[in-house]
């Protein structure tokens, strides 16, 4: 965390020192192409169906009406979408950005219930006699089940964004800053966009290496959470991957109809874990977008 | 799930302008109305088909906003086509107009879509906090 947080003020003070402002290459660009300049918002709006499944034992699948996009994005700063973040490079080859944003893993623990079960959720998907994790002793009669609570965590990292003709790159790394999970993600993804017409699609894959503690936080049983019904689990740290695509076809300047749809492989660890009943996070959406 | 797809398509036929422009006494017909840009590209190359028709007679110019002079005029018609290749790089209209012009009679607007920035953060892929995908 420590170094992190040393690199990115590094950063910030290396870009001040040489006074350049990351904006500048990207508009010298920006007029050689001649093409207008963008307005500093972005608004829009998807309305639609579409669903995202829960992992979490105990837990719905999540739905999706409404996709909101909201974005700003000034010389320096921006804001993406809950992502914060400042431009501390910015050159003809590559972006880079130190970002402040909200850990998504969170977001599977907002669905949950509890159900009296007669089995104890054990890992790898197996299950086991109730048992009272003191004394060992089984239990005749069912026992309540239900997700433990975790919390949203704030996470503070470097980004460095590719792009060209090529397509797409990112490569992230990000530490938890609030303390809540005090583990390190460090991702990669490309995405390439083919545009005809009016229709364009653009297919992703990437890979994200999440740290014990990270995985541990959202994903294990921890000690105090070993009960009847959940045997404790520790899953250390491992990597997983996703794929997805996203195709619009654009019905005026500011309609479109859009689908995306996205498979995520979860770690093998966290996989295992007694939370988790599948091992994949798959999602769809379609629907209208409106630019604003 | 239907009421909610019902209710968008409704939506979007009320927000298209060619069901209330239907009872004007000319009207112009233009295709495409929308060229999509990515963002290596600078400008749109593009064959306009243009068709207009009127309820009587009369003297039709063809007129944008990008040039000064009429592109075509036709005297004493109910109809009129034509194709015309442009290229282009910002929002324009075509309109049909009396030869001494002044009025537009029926008003068409080309739009031009960027996709892609060379902005890279507004090309981030960002899972959002308050949805899912």
């Amino acid at each position: 965390m420590k170094n992190l947080l040393k690199i990115a003020l590094l950063g910030l003070m290396a870009a001040n020192a040489s006074g350049q402002a990351p904006a500048t290459d990207a508009g010298a660009e920006t007029n050689a192409l001649e093409l207008p300049e963008e307005r500093r918002w972005r608004l829009g709006a998807a309305l639609g169906y579409g669903e995202r499944s829960n992992p979490l034992i105990q837990s719905d699948d999540i739905p999706v009406v409404i996709d909101l996009d909201i974005a700003w994005f000034g010389e320096r700063w921006f804001f993406d979408n809950g992502d914060l973040g400042v431009s501390l490079v910015d050159n003809r080859l590559f972006t880079t950005n130190l970002v402040a944003r909200v850990n998504s893993d969170r977001t599977f623990f907002g669905k949950t219930n509890t159900r009296l079960v007669s089995v104890r959720m054990m890992a790898g998907g197996a299950t086991g006699a109730l048992a009272d994790p003191a004394t060992g002793e089984t239990l005749q009669t069912p026992q309540p089940l239900k997700p433990p609570k975790r919390d949203y965590a704030v996470e503070l990292g470097l980004e460095t964004l590719f792009g060209g003709e090529w397509g797409q790159a990112t490569f992230r790394a990000f530490h938890d800053a609030s303390g809540t999970h005090d583990g390190y993600e460090i991702s990669a993804d490309y995405s390439y966009r083919f545009t005809r017409g009016r229709f364009s699609v653009a297919p992703m894959v990437g890979v994200t290496w999440k740290s014990s503690d990270l995985s541990n936080y959202y994903w294990g049983v921890h000690r105090d959470e070993d009960s009847a019904t959940l045997q404790f689990y520790e899953p250390r740290g491992g990597l997983g991957w996703e794929t997805g695509v996203r195709a619009s076809y654009f019905l005026s300047k500011s309609v479109r109809f859009a689908v995306s749809a996205n498979y995520e492989r979860l770690q093998h660890s966290v996989a295992q874990s007694p939370l988790v009943v599948r091992d994949h996070v798959s999602g769809y959406f379609a629907g209208l977008g409106w630019q604003f | 799930m239907t009421r909610w797809l019902t209710a968008l398509l409704a939506a979007w036929l009320f927000h298209t302008p060619a069901i209330a422009a239907d009872p004007a006494p000319v009207r112009l017909v233009i295709k495409p109305l929308l060229c999509v840009l990515d963002k290596t590209a600078t400008t749109c190359s593009v064959t306009f088909d243009i068709r207009w028709k009127s309820t009587q007679p009369a003297d039709y110019c063809l007129a944008d906003s990008v040039t000064p002079d009429p592109l075509r005029c036709w005297q004493r018609s109910v109809t009129g086509d034509m194709k015309h290749e442009r290229s282009f790089s910002d929002d324009f209209a075509f309109w049909l107009t009396p030869p001494a012009g002044g009025a537009r009679l029926s008003e068409v607007k080309i739009e031009v879509l960027r996709v892609g920035s060379t902005d890279r953060r507004r090309e981030r892929r960002t899972r959002h906090v308050w949805d899912v995908l």
